[in-house]
């Protein structure tokens, strides 16, 4: 058999210019792919990252409640003694901290105008230590602080502080239901403004600290509690281990993975799956139509050959055998070439530091990262080798279905 | 039916190509036999069915009537792989173009029936070595066809067809491409692995350098045989003594 897959290999490099440009088609095939998909896994990558770090966290916790019904008033879903479990939680391995959070709606009125807002109040420095980041417009003020002087702060919107017509210092009012149904309204005294990068979120986001919350609210209770760990790749690990840790406590918990949380990252990842995969059957069925056309014309070059050799006794098996060995071994030099050429595509691209335009919806230019995903060099790789064997059924068929006499008698 | 001692016996064997709306008769009606160990010439014009004839008895084109038997067995009767199976055990083929494996070098390509037969690796390199030699060219074992010259490509054709030790060498004019030099040193070749291996060889040819050697000559002409000869210098001789006669 070592034979056989040597002549295959010969055969391969008989005809050098027309296997090189074969070679060049597999692998610009393949360098394709890798560049792509390398930069989609960038994309995915930095958009995960970035939706952790903007403050989803890498696990929360609410309580069942919370999934099971609407609040009929604010915060009677929340967590009420949340310290506990919050204590309970960063006993675990891999846990930086536990952030606890306050989601809430309301109406904030500058003496002239109103407007909706959607409210997030949280611990300034339980965000921070966890490393959780309010991306602020260019000198547009400072993140909350829970040392500060002044009453109550609160970030913006860029959006809604354009609405609102007000800047960093400016004074606004906020208005929401308690959770004893009454209207409550307090005076807040703007920080910062942010850019979170989405403009429809940037026109309702308004932030301010845990206590002045709770002061709005009338309620100790929390919406939920951010936990964040030390890398991504440990959420499964402290996921099983916290799981069980939450059972037995007064008010039933429910424990939350990032990726079941994270809509808008999901629904980009799917868009990248989907994109990835036409582009891939694109590739696949340009270097199948090319390869049966290289290997027909090899086939056709070859038949006197295949005639002597099936006179001589060969099976004709063996010939299908041998044109699919080839077609393999071609796709296989072509994927080794297409991994190389695209990881050093990548490579150069990466260091010449190129930025994208923003996608729709963004404000920012993202930066042309190519990541070197091991599992998508193989994916590639297994894909043309694939196509090549089989692009060479057709050719290698029609060998071994060759008439002997009139393969002998080939001009 | 074929006799016992017959390795190849021919029976009303016709064969027809169709053409447009006609058939073209390229044999008809042709019997004879072959004993094992005889060195026998198919000779005639081009378009004769010298060809024809030699692919019909080396199992690669079938007959469109009569029966063709090789050692006995009816190849009418048998399959495409049985086909293949008989021509991988009991013949050897040398063509008029060599039609080696150009990417094999010369002892591979001697090696090659060795090959699909599933001979062992060691008992491969013993007999493609001992068939090298035989053909003398031992010394360019290594060389790929492109860098021999046409005598020696037909020698290395001659030992791929005799490695396997079949019980057949058909050779479709094997001089047909040589010079007079080369084409004299490939029939003593093939006279002599005649005599001392008890191969059986069978050649079509119209070469008159190779006719004068050979003890028995079917003429075809229009794919009939007109003749079926023996040479008067090989008469009443026992078959070493034409075969010692055929290499003086």
């Amino acid at each position: 058999m070592s034979k056989f897959l040597l002549l295959a290999f010969r055969n391969v490099f008989r005809n050098r210019r027309r296997t090189l440009m074969t070679l060049l088609m597999v692998g610009g095939g393949v360098a394709g792919l890798l560049l792509a998909g390398g930069y989609f896994a960038f994309m995915t990558r930095g958009l995960r990252e970035d939706t952790i770090r903007a403050g989803l966290g890498h696990l929360q916790i609410f309580t069942t409640d919370h999934f099971k019904r609407d609040e009929v008033r604010v915060l009677d879903t929340g967590i009420e003694n949340w310290r506990k479990v919050a204590a309970t939680v960063n006993s675990a391995p891999h846990v930086r901290g536990v952030a606890p959070r306050i989601e809430f709606y309301g109406m904030v009125s500058n003496g002239t105008k109103a407007a909706g807002f959607m409210g997030s109040a949280v611990d300034p420095d339980a965000e921070s230590s966890l490393g959780f980041s309010t991306q602020l417009a260019a000198g547009a003020g400072r993140n909350l602080s829970s040392k500060s002087s002044s009453d109550v702060e609160a970030l913006i919107g860029a959006g809604l502080a354009k609405s609102m017509n007000v800047k960093v210092g400016d004074g606004l009012t906020l208005l929401a239901m308690t959770s004893d149904g009454a209207l409550n309204g307090v005076d807040v005294q703007i920080v910062g403004i942010v850019k979170t990068g989405i403009a429809e979120l940037d026109a309702r986001f308004l932030r301010i600290t845990l206590p002045a919350a709770q002061r709005l609210l009338q309620s100790d209770r929390v919406t939920n509690l951010v936990v964040g760990l030390d890398s991504t790749d440990n959420t499964d690990v402290v996921y099983t281990e916290l799981a069980p840790r939450l059972h037995g406590l007064p008010q039933e918990m429910t424990l939350k993975k990032w990726i079941d949380l994270a809509t808008y990252y999901n629904q980009v990842h799917t868009m990248f799956n989907g994109i990835f995969l036409f582009m891939g059957l694109i590739v696949f069925l340009m270097v199948l139509m090319a390869s049966i056309n290289t290997l027909l014309m090899a086939m056709l070059e070859r038949i006197r050959e295949i005639g002597t050799m099936l006179a001589m006794g060969t099976p004709r098996a063996w010939i299908v055998t041998l044109f699919m060995l080839e077609a393999t071994v071609l796709g296989i030099l072509g994927a080794v070439l297409g991994v190389a050429g695209g990881n050093l595509l990548g490579w150069i691209l990466n260091i010449s530091g190129l930025h994208m335009p923003p996608p729709p919806g963004y404000t920012v230019n993202i930066q042309f990262r190519v990541l070197h995903v091991p599992a998508l060099m193989v994916g590639s790789s297994i894909m043309v080798v694939l196509s090549l064997a089989l692009a060479s059924i057709l050719p290698a068929i029609r060998a071994s279905r060759l008439q002997i006499a009139e393969a002998l008698a080939h001009v | 039916m074929a006799s016992t001692n017959t390795l190849v016996s021919l029976e009303r064997v016709t064969r027809k190509f169709p053409l447009d709306h006609n058939a073209v008769t390229a044999l008809s009606n042709v019997s004879f036999h072959i004993d094992p160990g005889e060195f026998l010439a198919i000779s005639g014009p081009s378009g004769s069915g010298k060809s024809t004839l030699l692919n019909l008895i080396g199992c690669i084109d079938k007959p469109t009537s009569g029966r063709i038997f090789i050692d006995g067995t009816d190849t009418s009767l048998l399959t495409s792989s049985q086909c293949s199976l008989l021509r991988r055990e009991k013949i050897g083929f040398v063509f008029q173009t060599f039609n080696l494996i150009p990417v094999f070098t010369a002892s591979e390509n001697v090696e090659y029936p060795l090959l699909i037969q599933g001979v062992k690796t060691s008992e491969r390199r013993r007999r493609v070595t001992d068939a090298l030699a035989n053909v003398g060219l031992s010394g360019r074992a290594n060389h790929r066809p492109d860098l021999l010259s046409g005598g020696e490509r037909q020698r290395v054709a001659v030992a791929r067809a005799i490695v396997h030790r079949p019980s057949l060498v058909l050779a479709d004019e094997p001089t047909a491409n040589l010079d007079t030099q080369n084409a004299t040193q490939l029939i003593d070749l093939m006279r002599d692995l005649n005599r001392t291996l008890g191969l059986t060889f069978i050649f079509s040819t119209h070469d008159q350098r190779l006719l004068e050697h050979t003890p028995r000559i079917v003429r075809l002409t229009d794919g009939c045989i007109i003749s079926d000869t023996h040479s008067e210098r090989f008469e009443g001789a026992s078959r070493e003594q034409v075969f010692a006669a055929s290499v003086s």
